[in-house]
């Protein structure tokens, strides 16, 4: 089905997610090499929604570890039940039963309960593998990252009382990062690496298209055209396409048809989340960019 | 620096008789040598070495080398670094004598540790035949005394030294210990904590039939804080720039996390020119890509354009900011105080290190220093020595609180 990186561009298309060609061609060699795909962006230019645009396309299950600092095996891979573990002990105890047989019972794999990385590699046993995705890997710490490699390679995961437990179908690896900090090298290695931007004018228009039909032609085109502008101004913060689709969104609701002064006044909080950046908008620059704004939506319509 | 060396037995405590002349304390000197090129050298190894001395005729160089040999070297690679130390450092007084002799034997790196000069004895190829009757030659482990050169060259302003007296200072520099403050991480490590290590736990009391007898816990891991430096490099800085430079090239190899930068009219990134061993290749790297040497400072921008372009990728993890200025600043007042509270606010400790504090009649007065004044936690002097060492105890202590929150929340409200 996805034999060619067309059909994967395609496929994207169809689930309303606009990527360059570029980026269908990183999935497609993620899919066929069996290896991760780590992405890197700024925040809100859909690295996350790559994963969940994958596991519909695949018609599979998304299993999703969000990292954070203290991340460790006990929440990321497998946890032993203790309580299960005790009362098991007791029964056994009650039973009499013999030494070899008490130990062998203890460290089974019914007394294992499965995080989302094991529950990924034992996924593929029944079904389809699923879509992995390890999410803002940058918060979690430098140890969580050596305790990736063994996955990240070989998809198993050795547990030291039960033995190593491997994926029979590889499950599809999705990565991303904010770049909060540099992610080792041994990691990135394993993996396809790529930087998404921020979409030009065009491709943009075609994402606030796709994800808001009803939205007028000229207004998306505004709309875009005024993020646009925004990105190339020197702000602290600079909105993703993610605040584009919820500007658009918002405007709706507020049944806007026209970007005037006021109305982006209004509804600024959902573009820019830092005050700096909303006072230096404030005033002029923000006629100004709403006029270039204009006339290159103009332009685009002509 | 150390008095350590001024008396025989002077590393050992006090009190304690002693008569054996200089040759224990050299001994342990050599020892210390030998570990910082990277040999396995233990206190327990040393007390070998001293017990096998008593059996060898140490007049007998030939015996003596032999011996320590067994007993200091564990690999092969090894002898010949050995082999070079005990050269130079068992030989006879030798007047030129100086710390570069020391930092051609292994890497320069390693030489952080050594405080001290180490004595003189018999050149090389001396034979071993007639010093055999002379049971113990006191020249062979007198320490040359440089203690009073240090001593001024410590005060000594950086822009008045000479070139010698820079190379010998920017050595002294890297054989400060330099450490940053730590901070406790989410991450859960084995230790006396409050958090119960159920895993550990379980097996542990396997052996009581899953009675839980002994409690095992878990604590927070500890790590040492990221550095950022930010360092002027404008034409009022020219004269401490060199030398700054070396000062950052040390941070950056002996901290754990060091990000440079330098500015003059804009920002640039020096991180990985820096983490380049070699200082000279460092150098001559730093000196290409670097385009705005000596120029004019405008502050403001390169803190702007660090605020708005890196503080988020370095600043993370509690990190600690040290910046190196004199405060001569011909950009805008306003932009540069905005981007201070910004960083200040951002940055777990911010520590100003200027080279004018100290001067004559210096008070942070001008524009620049006006606006940066209020957002910094540490206000330190820069241009001598002991400065430096000042500044060495001054990171090795950032702990988790600020020093001055109140001055802080003052600052805050202003902003």
């Amino acid at each position: 089905m996805l034999t060619t990186v067309d059909a994967v561009q395609q496929a994207l298309h169809e689930q309303n997610y606009i990527a360059e060609r570029s980026l269908s061609t990183a999935i497609y060699l993620a899919l066929r090499m069996g290896k991760p795909l780590f992405l890197e962006g700024e925040a809100g230019v859909g690295k996350t929604e790559v994963a969940k645009v994958l596991a519909r396309m695949l018609d599979t299950r998304l299993i999703r570890l969000q990292c954070y600092e203290g991340l460790d095996a006990n929440h990321a891979m497998y946890e032993w039940n203790y309580a299960l573990q005790l009362l098991y002990l007791r029964l056994m105890e009650a039973s009499r039963a013999g030494r070899d047989e008490m130990r062998a019972g203890l460290f089974t794999r019914e007394f294992l309960e499965a995080r989302p990385l094991l529950q990924a590699i034992e996924a593929g046993e029944s079904g389809k593998a699923p879509v992995l995705l390890i999410d803002e890997l940058d918060r979690a710490d430098e140890e969580f990252e050596a305790l990736l490699l063994e996955l990240l390679s070989e998809f198993q995961i050795t547990i030291p009382e039960l033995g190593t437990i491997a994926a029979s179908r590889r499950p599809v690896v999705v990565i991303t990062s904010n770049r909060t900090r540099e992610i080792h090298d041994a990691l990135k290695r394993r993996c396809l690496y790529y930087w998404i931007e921020y979409p030009s004018f065009q491709k943009e228009l075609k994402i606030v298209r796709a994800k808001a039909p009803d939205v007028e032609p000229m207004f998306a085109r505004q709309i875009t055209a005024f993020i646009q502008e925004l990105r190339s101004m020197e702000l602290f913060k600079r909105p993703g396409v993610a605040e584009t689709i919820d500007w658009t969104a918002a405007l709706t609701a507020l049944d806007q048809h026209e970007l005037s002064p006021d109305v982006v006044q209004e509804t600024i909080g959902v573009i820019l989340k830092y005050q700096d950046d909303i006072t230096a908008l404030a005033g002029g620059s923000l006629k100004t960019a709403l006029d270039r704004a204009r006339v290159r939506a103009d332009m685009a319509a002509g | 620096m150390p008095d350590t060396v001024r008396r025989p037995g002077g590393f050992l405590p006090l009190g304690f008789p002693y008569e054996g002349g200089y040759l224990l304390p050299n001994l342990l000197l050599f020892g210390r040598v030998c570990k910082t090129l990277g040999m396995s050298v233990t206190p327990s190894r040393m007390i070998d070495v001293a017990h096998a001395l008593e059996l060898v005729e140490l007049g007998r160089r030939e015996d003596v080398y032999h011996a320590m040999c067994a007993l200091i070297v564990t690999r092969p690679r090894e002898l010949a670094l050995f082999d070079e130390a005990f050269r130079t450092f068992w030989r006879k007084p030798a007047t030129e004598w100086s710390t570069l002799d020391m930092s051609s034997m292994g890497e320069q790196r390693r030489q952080k540790k050594i405080q001290f000069l180490p004595p003189p004895e018999a050149s090389p190829d001396d034979s071993i035949g007639p010093t055999s009757s002379t049971p113990i030659d006191q020249s062979l482990i007198a320490i040359v005394p440089t203690y009073s050169q240090r001593e001024a060259l410590r005060t000594k302003d950086f822009s008045e030294m000479s070139a010698q007296e820079l190379t010998q200072a920017k050595l002294l520099i890297t054989q400060l210990h330099w450490g940053l403050g730590v901070r406790r991480t989410r991450r859960l490590a084995p230790g006396n904590g409050s958090d119960m290590d159920m895993r550990t736990a379980f097996r542990q009391n396997m052996k009581y039939a899953g009675e839980p007898v002994e409690l095992t816990t878990r604590s927070r891991k500890v790590k040492p804080r990221p550095l950022v430096l930010l360092c002027d490099i404008s034409g009022s800085m020219e004269r401490y720039t060199r030398v700054l430079l070396h000062f950052l090239h040390t941070l950056s190899n002996s901290i754990y996390q060091v990000e440079s930068f330098v500015f003059g009219t804009r920002l640039t990134r020096i991180t990985l020119q820096l983490r380049h061993k070699s200082v000279d290749v460092t150098m001559r790297q730093v000196g290409v890509d670097v385009k705005d040497w000596g120029g004019g400072t405008r502050i403001g921008d390169g803190l702007h354009e660090f605020n708005y372009h890196w503080a988020r990728r370095v600043l993370g993890r509690g990190a600690v900011v040290m910046i190196i200025t004199d405060g001569w600043d011909r950009g805008d007042p306003e932009l540069l105080r905005n981007e201070m509270v910004r960083l200040h606010r951002n940055a777990h400790r911010l520590i100003w290190l200027n080279p004018l504090i100290g001067s004559e009649n210096y008070e942070p007065l001008t524009r620049g220093a006006m606006a940066m004044r209020p957002f910094v936690d540490d206000f330190l002097p820069v241009r001598n020595l002991s400065n430096l060492a000042t500044i060495a105890r001054a990171l090795a202590r950032v702990d988790w609180r600020r020093p001055n929150l109140l001055a802080r929340r003052e600052a805050a409200s202003i902003g």
